[in-house]
């Protein structure tokens, strides 16, 4: 056993505390603004309903369920060779999508009234209603299949059939957490019945992303402290997916905005080419988070170099999070039904508050993790495996 | 159960905005929540330019987006109110997803940044859980259909002044402002009308005076594409909205 | 002894509040009220209170619509027309619904106050203290009474914008006589206007407004009134638009404006105009409405023979044409109007001359069509002669009188005052009466054919021509902001005392020494005749809501109070007129020999009403002859004396194309225009002077959320000012996009305006709809003193950079006039 965890010791425990301190300020900050000045310390309004904390919960919901995505590969798919990073998946899977509930959980109205309205009215017409379901399932499933694997159960019927279960669960959550966007007919630039071919590829992206990171993370950023499976994987399947997924990402990326580009409709075009492409940010976002590590995975030499994975992963992060944020902003940019009152593209950008609950969210997302590394035995693989 | 339906004469309309300050102290909402607004458009140039105008109140769809969307039941369409769609406030958790499903843009979350400073709210806080408490406020108030000031952290909307046209006589075909027993009965925005350009009635009452002017003027209903069939008809030219184009800049 | 009285005042006051209330609720016919009841339904929930509605009359412009003011449990919370009142008939403009925000400003004066900062200015804190009515009051009377007794009573100064009726403005005269000064009072005619009014007198003889027939008139020609955003009475406007624009046949409206604005996008034609030149369209107009055989001949005459002799650029034989109703045709075609083609209208107008022939068609070939106008053709230096270009249509068209036409308004039958003033003047007042020029010097050589020139008085104060004021008392009028140059004004009124009687802080009011301030509208208790509306009589009455809020007091009994404080007669005058209630009892005695069509014959059923009226108007032109209402119809066939006496008064008691008013003051015409002396009398065109270098004309229009000097500080109205470029927290400077272009303006920035007298700052939007040589700004913002939300909003204020220039004739500020560049601030 070559596992020598890093986060287990001093650097771990230093960490956290980081993690910790940033926790307590972003929330307390965000609390207290929300407190004092309710979603008017949002930068968000009766134009842009939706801003970068939905954004961010989107993008922490999506990379949940690309983690179980990948997790699924060797747990209902039988590709043994991700083994290694399967229970860390399913961990951050969990972990990942309670930040993000977390952050969505302060945007909201009224969140507590939301436990006991939504069950109560059972209104299964809308997909918000499914979101809850699905995404609570996924998260059942999710708690549930760590506890077995914790517990040593790694391919007990029962152990099998969550794994299938969660694997479902994390398909019509990210599904139906697409079709969300992608059913408003109201809203052209979202409205796509094969957006969540397009929320999986991006969410699988975002989830090789965080493994990748969390993993070299967990190794003190050395591939020579992971085990031989690990190191096989890193070195095989893991990138070369990598790789695929982007290119699948990047594809959509390029389809939609071709048609919308295309499209006489001003409600697309005006979108893409009067706000996505005409930021800066999007621009980088979209070559530097996504073409340039598409790249640097297509070559054979490059794609297997720690560095690489690890530079990679951190830019897909970015990436992933402006194309989120920039999908989420795009849809409402376009005034509806303003006339001279909104003479332009509504002009969005978050508020400190919503900044500080991107932080929050990311922040607990790394305390957890922590605090999971130090408990829990993320590296740990099937006996046989080893 | 009358189908109440609002019909919108443009060819009368003269853009003065007075439905929508009607509205705003009638249902108390802040500078910018305009549950009845007036949308102004200008096409072309001098010598021969054109501006029009469009007021657009809640369009209390038949097929309402808003209403299937909302995971909690709080916007509902009341069939047994003349199909007008509501927000229960006890049980809106302010997701907003029915602001991004309206396709006419006309749903406020007013828990915002405040459009003129010095804000409103904190001149006249909030009392006993809306949120803001102005000394001239409607005494009608009921919650569960988004009837008064709001609380904070809910979406708010066009009631079709609930409060006023539930209290007319049942069967009433239309509720006409220049009738003297059924003033207090006719929303807000159709009973100040200067011009008589907003008619206020029962569309599903072939006598009534509302479907009368839709058959001899043609009432369309906006973006009928969407396909919510709203209760709210125009009438004349100017009912075609010009789409989105961003002024230029330079 | 005071103090006893005051509190009399005040008690009775109350009873009658209450007894309104009472009275409110009982309005027969209110079939709503039982509506407000708890309702049928479980989930509705019951209103928290009971409501009472009273009689209002909007205070927002000069419209004066009939309001329902609905309070429940002593707040209000609702306005609606009063569906009683002829002019609101139920409905209202925006502004209307927006009155509670008047009575619970949070920036409301809450009681007299007197100054202890004696350094006046924009950057000074007037030092406020709060002060007693009774010490207010006695201060103010003892200034009056030391300088009466100085004999220099002359040097006080009453001022006021929007008087009201019989209870406040209607006290001044009285009060000047009694007082012994020529200044009570300055009214704000010459800075709203007073062109319109003088073009009239200068052709038919009346010196006022026109009433109008709007629901009966197929084709309106409209020069400049923005009849869709401030013409008056507004929220009728726009019931008649509705009626007009739905009846069989629909009437034409043709508008001629120098900017895109509501009134030209709904009419059926949209004419762009060179400001300031509206007069030569409508002279050539008139030209091929002569030419083509287009005039009325039963009201107008024709030629001795029916042969149209009118060819352009030809003159008619002299005694050719046989007048009927009117005077001077031949020599006004023989030297003016023969060579006012529309293809010289083009060169001055930049209006086609095809679009001026196909306007003259319509509108000579429609009947009843008449030709309107307000400020935007008069408020220029050749304004009187403008509108009088325009009314010559309404002669040529012969709507003057007739069905579908123009009328004069009617005064309502009022009863007369307990005491007559001139049995109360003592000797001083008997001997300073017509001894000093007023301070505005309207009416004197310099200013001959004016009623009120306030723009002067500021400056004329400053040279001390004709002397200097000591104390000055303003109501609903705010000069230090709204004259143009009004920073002469900010100089000059350092050393004044002054009064200021507004509910609410204003420039003027910041140089106050004493603030004593007025109820809002809505706790009041005001008379109001009509302003010229249909010209049947009219006089609506205003029944306080709830209780005043703070300590204010009604202006018409601070007036009062002050003049019982006078010694010797003027004092007794007052204590017998006793308080504004009284003279109300007074004229609504009238109502009982007189009674309405309403039923209102007494106080108290004015009271419940809220409006006396009194249909149908007495007159009407029918086919070239004048009849007169007899009590059953229009049978009393009227001679040329009884037209001149009540209807055409001028000299010649015909409507005069040759103006013998204009040409009483030839000499000054002369003197000041440069028309020959000669010619002064004829309707002609006269170039307009601009004021400053610019090469771009600035107009600065009120929109229709201009509530009189309020809007800048109501949340709402702010909010939805200027809908047409999306103005929601600013008003933008409103700019052709060629004109900013070449000017390096961006669509949005912010750009400097600058005039003679200095600059202001806006941001601009693009408005392609607009004339690319003129700069279009929505006066509101750019107070300095007017509550929270006002002070300090840009864009700067438009009268900063408008100079002091007015019609020579008529005294109207020339607010329209000026010429400005604009540049990148």
């Amino acid at each position: 056993m070559s596992n020598e965890n890093v986060m287990k010791g001093a650097m771990g425990t230093q960490l956290l505390l980081l993690s910790v301190v940033v926790l307590v300020i972003s929330f307390g900050f965000a609390m207290m603004s929300i407190m004092s000045q309710g979603h008017a310390s949002f930068n968000t309004n009766s134009n842009i309903p939706w801003g970068q904390p939905i954004a961010t919960y989107l993008y922490f919901a999506l990379a949940s369920s690309g983690l179980g995505m990948i997790a699924a590969l060797p747990l209902v798919f039988g590709f043994k060779q991700f083994y290694p990073i399967v229970k860390r998946a399913i961990f951050l899977a969990f972990i990942i999508l309670i930040s993000g509930m977390a952050v969505l959980a302060m945007e909201l109205g009224h969140v507590f009234r939301m436990l006991w309205v939504i069950p109560f009215n059972m209104q299964i017409q809308s997909a918000m209603f499914w979101m809850g379901v699905f995404y609570v399932a996924d998260l059942l499933f999710l708690l549930w299949k760590m506890q077995k694997m914790d517990a040593g159960d790694w391919d007990s019927k029962t152990s099998k059939q969550i794994a299938i279960g969660s694997f479902l669960a994390v398909l019509l959550a990210s599904g139906n957490l697409a079709l969300i966007f992608g059913m408003m007919s109201m809203r052209p630039f979202w409205f796509d019945g094969l957006l969540p071919i397009y929320f999986y590829l991006t969410a699988v992206a975002s989830g090789l992303a965080a493994l990748v990171f969390f993993t070299y993370l967990s190794h003190g950023f050395s591939r020579n402290k992971m085990s031989q499976p690990l190191q096989d994987l890193m070195n095989g399947a893991l990138p070369k997916l990598f790789a695929a997924v982007l290119g699948g990402t990047l594809l959509f990326i390029a389809v939609r905005a071709i048609t919308g580009v295309y499209t006489n409709n001003p409600e697309i075009y005006l979108v893409w080419r009067d706000y996505l492409f005409a930021s800066p940010v999007y621009q980088a976002s979209l070559w530097l988070g996504i073409l340039l590590p598409f790249v640097l995975m297509l070559s054979k030499s490059l794609r297997n170099q720690p560095g690489t994975q690890m530079l990679v992963a951190v830019l897909v992060f970015g990436g992933l999070f402006a194309e989120r944020f920039y999908f989420v902003v795009g849809g409402q940019v376009v005034p509806l039904f303003k006339g001279t009152w909104e003479w332009d593209l509504i002009q969005y950008s978050p508020s400190a508050t919503e900044w500080a609950l991107t932080f929050m969210g990311s922040a607990l997302l790394f305390t957890l993790y922590l605090l999971g590394e130090k408990v829990l035995n993320l590296s740990a693989m099937p006996p046989a495996q080893k | 159960m009358a189908k109440w339906g609002m019909v919108i004469d443009l060819d009368k309309c003269t853009g003065c905005q007075a439905c929508t300050t009607a509205c705003a102290m009638e249902n108390n909402t802040l500078p910018g929540e305009s549950w009845q607004d007036v949308l102004y458009y200008h096409e072309g140039s001098y010598p021969s330019a054109q501006m029009k105008w469009l007021p657009r109140p809640c369009m209390q769809c038949e097929n309402p987006s808003c209403v299937h969307v909302c995971p909690t039941r709080a916007t509902y369409k009341d069939m047994d109110a003349g199909g007008i769609v509501f927000v229960d406030w006890n049980k809106c958790i302010g997701c907003k997803y029915c602001m991004i499903a309206c396709p006419y843009g006309v749903r406020f979350y007013a828990d915002e940044k405040p459009l003129l400073e010095p804000d409103l709210r904190d001149i006249f806080p909030g009392q006993k859980g809306q949120l803001w408490s102005p000394p001239y406020q409607n005494p009608e108030e009921d919650w569960t259909r988004g009837i008064g000031v709001q609380p904070k952290g809910v979406v708010s909307k066009c009631t079709f002044c609930h409060h006023k046209v539930s209290k007319a006589p049942p069967g009433t075909p239309d509720l006409d402002e220049d009738n003297p027993a059924l003033k207090e009965y006719v929303p807000a925005c159709v009973r100040t009308c200067a011009p008589k350009a907003r008619y206020f009635g029962d569309l599903d009452n072939p006598d009534s005076n509302v479907n009368r002017l839709i058959g001899d003027k043609h009432g369309v209903r906006l973006k009928d594409s969407s396909g919510n069939k709203p209760q709210v008809y125009y009438l004349g030219a100017g009912a075609g909205v010009p789409a989105f184009q961003p002024k230029p800049r330079s | 002894m005071k103090l006893l009285e005051t509190l009399m005042n005040r008690r009775r006051f109350l009873k009658s509040t209450a007894a309104t209330g009472a009275a409110g609720a009982a309005v027969g016919g209110f079939a709503g009220l039982s509506g407000l009841a708890p309702a049928k339904q479980a989930q509705a929930q019951a209103p928290r209170g009971q409501t009472t509605v009273t009689k209002n009359i909007c205070a927002q412009c000069p419209a004066r619509c009939g309001i329902d003011v609905y309070t429940t449990n002593g707040r209000v919370h609702g306005i609606y027309g009063d569906t009683g009142n002829p002019i609101a008939n139920g409905k209202l403009c925006p502004k209307g619904h927006l009155g509670s925000y008047f009575l619970y400003d949070p920036d409301r004066f809450k009681g007299p106050m007197k100054r202890t900062n004696p350094r006046k200015g924009r950057d000074e804190d007037p030092g406020f203290v709060p002060i007693s009515w009774d010490e207010a009051l006695d201060t103010v009377a003892a200034r009056m009474q030391n300088l009466r007794d100085k004999g220099e009573s002359h040097r006080f100064a009453h001022f006021y914008g929007r008087g009201w009726g019989a209870s406040d403005a209607g006290l001044y005269g009285d009060f000047g006589k009694l007082y012994g000064t020529p200044n009570s009072a300055i009214g704000h005619a010459s800075m709203c206007a007073e062109g319109s009014k003088r073009a009239k007198q200068a052709t038919d003889g009346n010196n006022s407004y026109n009433s109008y027939d709007y629901k009966n008139t197929n084709y309106i020609l409209n020069f400049g009134a923005s009849f869709l955003e401030a013409f008056r009475p507004y929220n009728y406007l726009m019931q008649v638009w509705g009626h007009m624009r739905s009846k069989s046949p629909m009437t034409r409206i043709t508008t001629i404006d120098v900017r895109m604005n509501p009134t030209m996008a709904a009419s059926d034609r949209a004419v762009y105009i060179k400001p300031g030149t509206d007069g030569a369209m409508a002279l050539a107009i008139a030209h091929v409405m002569l030419t083509e055989g287009l005039w009325d001949k039963e009201f107008v005459g024709d030629f001795n023979d029916g042969q149209n002799r009118f060819r352009t650029g030809r003159r008619i034989p002299r005694g050719s044409f046989n007048a009927k109703w009117t005077y001077g045709l031949e020599e006004w075609w023989n030297e003016e109007l023969k060579d006012r083609t529309p293809e010289w209208a083009e060169s001055i107008t930049s209006v086609p001359a095809r679009t001026i022939i196909a306007v003259a068609r319509e509108f000579g070939t429609t009947r009843p069509a008449m030709a309107i106008m307000e400020r935007g053709p008069t408020a220029h230096t050749n304004g009187t002669y403008n509108g009088m270009a325009i009314h010559a249509l309404n002669a040529l068209s012969g709507c003057m009188f007739a069905e579908g036409g123009m009328y004069y308004q009617m005064g309502p039958s009022y009863g007369g005052l307990p005491v007559n003033a001139d049995d109360f003047m003592d000797d001083y007042a008997k001997s300073v009466q017509g001894k000093y020029p007023r301070i505005d010097k309207a009416r004197t050589p310099e200013w001959p054919m004016t009623a009120h020139m306030m723009q002067e008085a500021g400056p004329n104060h400053l040279k001390g021509d004709p002397y200097k004021m000591d104390t000055a008392m303003f109501f609903y009028t705010n000069p230090i902001w709204s004259a143009p140059d009004p920073k002469v004004w900010e100089e000059a009124l350092k050393d004044v005392f002054i009064i200021d009687t507004s509910h609410f802080p204003g420039e003027t009011a910041m140089y106050a020494d004493i603030v004593m301030p007025d109820h809002t509208y809505l706790e009041r208790l005001q008379d109001s005749p009509t302003y010229p509306f249909e010209g049947w009589p009219m006089a609506a009455l205003r029944v306080p809501a709830v209780d005043p809020i703070y300590d204010t007091k009604h202006f018409g009994d601070t007036l009062i109070e002050l003049g019982k404080r006078i010694k010797g007669p003027m004092g007794e005058f007052y204590k017998a007129l006793n308080n504004t209630e009284n003279v109300l009892r007074h004229r609504a005695k009238g109502f009982e020999r007189d009674p309405g069509d309403n039923g209102v014959n007494s106080f108290e059923s004015w009271k419940e009403k809220g409006v006396w009226y009194k249909k149908p108007y007495h007159w009407r032109q029918f086919r070239g002859e004048f009849y007169e209402w007899d009590g059953q119809g229009y049978n009393h066939l009227m001679s040329e004396e009884e037209v001149k006496a009540k209807l055409i008064k001028t000299p010649t008691g015909k409507f005069e194309f040759k103006s013998g008013f204009l040409e009483n003051h030839a000499d000054y015409i002369h003197r000041e225009m440069g028309v020959p002396t000669h010619r002064v009398g004829l309707v002609q065109w006269v170039e307009p002077k601009h004021s400053g270098e610019g090469d771009l004309y600035l107009v600065s229009p009120k929109t229709p959320l201009h509530a009189e000097g309020r809007s800048g500080n109501i949340p709402h109205a702010i909010a939805n000012h200027q809908p047409i470029v999306g103005g929601k927290t600013t008003v933008y400077l409103e700019i052709h996009p060629d004109t900013a272009r070449a000017r390096n303006i961006r669509n949005g920035d912010k750009v400097r305006i600058k005039s003679n007298l200095g600059s202001i700052e806006a941001y601009c939007r693009y408005m392609p709809a607009h004339r690319p040589d003129t700069l279009v700004l929505p006066m509101e913002h750019g107070h300095w003193a007017q509550g929270r939300w006002a002070k300090g909003r840009l864009p700067g204020h438009s009268g900063d950079i408008t100079e002091n220039v007015s019609d020579p004739i008529s005294g109207l500020a020339a607010y329209y006039t000026g010429k400005v560049t604009v540049e990148r601030a």
